[in-house]
């Protein structure tokens, strides 16, 4: 059987929520990672492509085997579709013990296939000596490992995962993708991964699919995303932790860069005009266009006293209105007009002796400030 | 001031006969009920819990008169077996099944929908046809509430009393229920008969829920904390 | 709980439809009653009565509501039925049995005045069958209980029900119980029996004279009347019950039936003389 194959589908449905289900991709043999905010359609995706869901218009074929086809009125029933889907939490079946679960796809081989191909993948997957126990008692990570086992043991054509490792610590995170990429190695077939951590897009991704509302707004590989992210949820993605609307103001083709005003939300602290002034790089706007600006966190620098001579076109006056610490970094919140949020190193905040209520400065790059379609 | 034991052996038997035969029936339609994605799907239900609002009396009344000989119905049904249906064990038996229709259909549609739909997915996406799913996964998980229903139909047909008196004719070893020879020992004053066979009915009763409950409760535990959600 | 201390507030205007809503309710439960003692209006009476007496009864019953404007509310039994709930406390005025050994029983257990014990009719029993029946009732009488045809045979409980009892000892007397008490199904009364008869569920039943005749059963059905020497005389006698709050009234309707007993001739019942 050919095992290269690529799936390709095209959607539309109106799952009875606000936004229509519009899509059309393919993924070739290896990861290819959908992501996107919780509601933005992924798992009602990969429902359609198992046969749980079906779509109102479109086609799903993997290589020359057609599962759906809305014209022709094809439906495979999902039990003909050979695809594995490992659902997101718990799918083991409770009554059964693990090495039941495991063999549950194999009912169409003889007793002994059965008994060497499911002894092989318990090994592989490392929980052989969980056969006997009941899917009840075993814990998070090791539910995650049978499961996987259960959907791969069948050989499947196509692999579904519904963020499967969402549940899990970070260790056994990276065991079980490593056992993944692992078999991936050794069976070339299309594995869609639904995810909304950025880790795992990094650690996994081949190609990474942005789906938002319903369309899919960004294809290519996870570093294509980090270098120019033009909608929010990208920006997510590539880790965009400030992100505002802005209107421009001016436009100086000469210096290569705009001026742009940030809409304020709150009363401005004390010393400021009121209104936060950002000056970005040039792009094909006029002026009143309304755009959207990302800064990352570790891009902002903080001053205690107004520094001068620099390079830098954005220094801004705020004041601090709270302070984050995680692990080793510090997220200082400043209100500067709008709310930013800037890293520091822990070491930072005490030479700085930063505490909420104290007056800073921001100081942003013109090329920190990242410009995207509203 | 003896007890009729005939009688207790009758309807022990009709009771058993029922809830067996409303196991098989009560099953496709509990099925149906829980999976079925027709918007008309309310109407079956409303026309399955019917006979928990409605008298007995209403049954027995169309067991008597709409399937009499009188109807077409009754008609085919004396050209078939020779007799009709009013006066018969089979009688009680067709009565009995529809009056206690709900009280086995509900409890398996419900657990049968209680049961978490991605196993059923999962299932399905293992290569498993609707049967496979349905005796390996569906059934097991749905144990508490096949007891439940199996346990319900059937003392709910032992103390049958409406659609009997309605069509038994009183027959003894044949239609003469415990709930009729109460009935019966207290019209002609005979309380303390009453009163003995009730009380054993009772006990005979609360023994058979008592260990099917018993029963149930370890399949409960075994599937309870995991057939719903997580 | 006041209704005065609220404060005129949105939720205020909440409590205050609710105070409205409460004295409303109380008031209307209190002045029906109130507006019922001032009227002078005439007590309805509860009758028990025999399964056979239904269409009779009512009858009667009607007339003497017209002439007196009394209404007389009927509920039909089996006679050991009846006599079973009024030893147990129900609230009837009057009971017609269907013989007169239940009523001696209610004046022995002292719920019924012994002196007002009368026998007001004498019920015959008959063997009725659908008029569309093949059975030959006119000539051969009980002897049609033999023909193979006849699968059931209705008759009412003899353990509670007079004409059971009757239909019992006409068998008896004519040497066929044996035979076909295979075949008998048993009515909660009388009533049912002869419903059992006319759904053609059974062949046959015995039932009264008065059903019979009834306009309800008029040219549904043949039947053969039972000879008398057959079975005990059902004599059917009436009480006032000892409970009633009534009795004047009771006595009232009595002395009416008594007056008015060519009604119960219509419906095939024998006056005693």
């Amino acid at each position: 059987m050919e095992r290269s194959q690529i799936l390709r589908a095209v959607i539309r449905k109106q799952p009875g929520q606000s936004f229509l289900l519009d899509v059309d991709c393919q993924a070739a043999p290896g990861f290819t990672i959908l992501f996107g905010a919780s509601g933005a359609g992924k798992t009602t995706l990969l429902d359609c492509i198992a046969g749980i869901a079906r779509p109102d218009a479109g086609s799903i074929a993997i290589g020359d085997r057609v599962l759906f086809d809305a014209v022709k009125d094809i439906n495979l029933p999902t039990a003909k579709r050979r695809l594995g889907y490992v659902f997101q939490g718990l799918s083991l079946f409770p009554h059964m013990t693990v090495e039941q679960n495991v063999h549950y796809g194999l009912s169409r081989l003889t007793s002994a296939e059965r008994s060497s191909r499911t002894a092989k993948i318990l090994q592989a997957f490392r929980i052989a000596d969980l056969a006997g126990q009941s899917a009840r008692t075993i814990s998070g990570g090791e539910s995650q490992r049978v499961a996987l086992a259960r959907t791969l043991v069948t050989d499947p054509d196509v692999l579904l995962l519904d963020e499967p490792l969402a549940a899990l610590d970070a260790p056994t995170k990276s065991t079980i993708i490593d056992d993944l990429r692992q078999w991936n190695r050794d069976h070339q077939i299309p594995i869609l991964y639904v995810t909304h951590s950025r880790e795992e897009v990094f650690a996994l991704g081949e190609r990474v699919l942005v789906l938002e509302a319903g369309r899919i707004v960004f294809e290519g590989t996870p570093h294509e995303v980090m270098a120019a992210p033009r909608q929010e949820t990208v920006a997510q993605l590539a880790g965009f932790e400030n992100v505002f609307d802005v209107t421009v103001q001016e436009v100086h083709p000469e210096r290569g860069t705009m001026l742009c005003i940030i809409s304020p939300h709150r009363p401005p602290a004390y010393g400021t005009s009121g209104s936060v002034w950002l000056e970005t790089p040039l792009v094909r706007a006029g002026v009143g266009s309304k755009l959207r600006v990302g800064i990352r966190a570790g891009d902002i620098l903080l001053a205690t006293s107004r520094p001068g001579g620099l390079s830098a076109r954005n220094v801004i006056a705020g004041r601090v209105t709270a302070l984050e610490q995680r692990d080793v970094i510090v997220s200082a919140h400043v209100n500067c007009g709008v709310e930013m949020e800037v890293s520091l190193t822990l070491a930072a905040r005490d030479s700085l002796e930063l505490t909420p209520g104290r007056e800073v400065w921001l100081v942003i790059k013109t090329h920190s400030c990242h410009l995207m379609r509203n | 001031m003896t007890i009729d034991w005939q009688a207790f052996r009758l309807t022990f038997e009709l009771a058993l006969t029922v809830s067996a035969i409303l196991l098989v029936i009560g099953l496709p339609i509990a099925y149906w009920i829980a999976f079925s994605p027709r918007r008309w799907k309310f109407l079956v239900e409303a026309i399955v819990a019917l006979p928990i609002v409605l008298p007995p009396t209403v049954l027995g009344f169309y067991v008597l008169v709409a399937l009499g000989p009188r109807s077409p119905l009754g008609h085919w049904w004396i050209s078939l077996t020779g007799h009709t249906l009013a006066f018969t064990f089979t009688g009680l038996v067709i009565g009995s099944i529809l009056y206690s229709l709900p009280f086995a259909v509900q409890p398996f549609a419900a657990s049968f929908a209680s049961v978490d739909r991605r196993l059923i997915a999962a299932s399905a996406t293992l290569g498993a046809s609707p049967l496979r799913t349905f005796f390996r996964v569906i059934a097991p998980l749905s144990l508490p509430g096949l007891i439940t229903g199996a346990a319900l139909s059937f003392a709910h047909t032992m103390g049958e009393f409406g659609v009997v008196l309605m069509v038994g004719g009183n027959i003894p070893g044949v239609t003469r229920t415990v709930s009729i020879d109460i009935f019966d020992r207290v019209q002609s004053s005979d309380y303390a008969g009453a009163n003995a066979t009730a009380l054993m009915l009772l006990i005979f009763c609360f023994v058979i829920l008592a260990v099917v409950y018993g029963v149930n409760r370890k399949a409960w535990i075994i599937t309870g904390t995991l057939s719903s959600g997580a | 709980m006041s209704c005065m201390n609220l404060r005129e507030a949105d939720t205020g205007n909440m409590k205050s439809f609710l105070c409205s809503m409460l004295i409303a309710f109380t008031l209307a439960s209190v002045l029906p009653s109130a507006k019922a003692q001032a009227k002078t209006e005439p007590a309805p009476l509860v009758v028990a009565a025999a399964a056979d007496l239904s269409s009779a009864l009512k009858e009667i019953a009607d007339n003497y509501q017209k002439k007196t404007g009394v209404e007389v509310k009927l509920s039909f039994g089996a006679s050991g039925a009846l006599t079973q709930q009024i030893e147990n406390g129900a609230p009837f005025d009057l009971f017609f049995s269907a013989d007169m050994d239940y009523p001696r029983q209610l004046i022995a257990s002292s719920h019924a005045d012994g002196a007002t014990l009368y026998e007001y009719a004498i019920g015959k029993l008959v063997l009725w069958a659908p008029a569309d029946s093949p059975l030959d009732l006119e000539h051969k009488g009980v002897d049609v209980l033999l023909d193979p045809s006849v699968k059931k045979i209705a008759i009412a409980n003899p353990q509670h029900a007079p004409y059971g009892r009757a239909a019992v000892a006409a068998l008896t007397h004519y040497g066929l119980y044996d035979q076909v008490s295979s075949r008998l199904v048993l009515g909660e009364n009388v009533g049912q029996a002869a419903q059992f008869a006319e759904s053609g569920n059974a062949q046959v039943g015995f039932v009264a004279l008065a059903h019979a005749v009834a306009p309800a059963m008029q040219g549904k059905g043949k039947y053969w009347i039972v000879p008398v020497d057959a079975y005990p005389p059902l004599a059917q006698g009436v009480v006032v019950l000892a409970q009633s709050q009534h009795k004047k009234e009771a006595a009232d309707f009595l002395q009416y039936v008594k007056d008015n007993s060519d009604v119960l001739k219509k419906y095939g019942f024998t006056l005693p003389h």
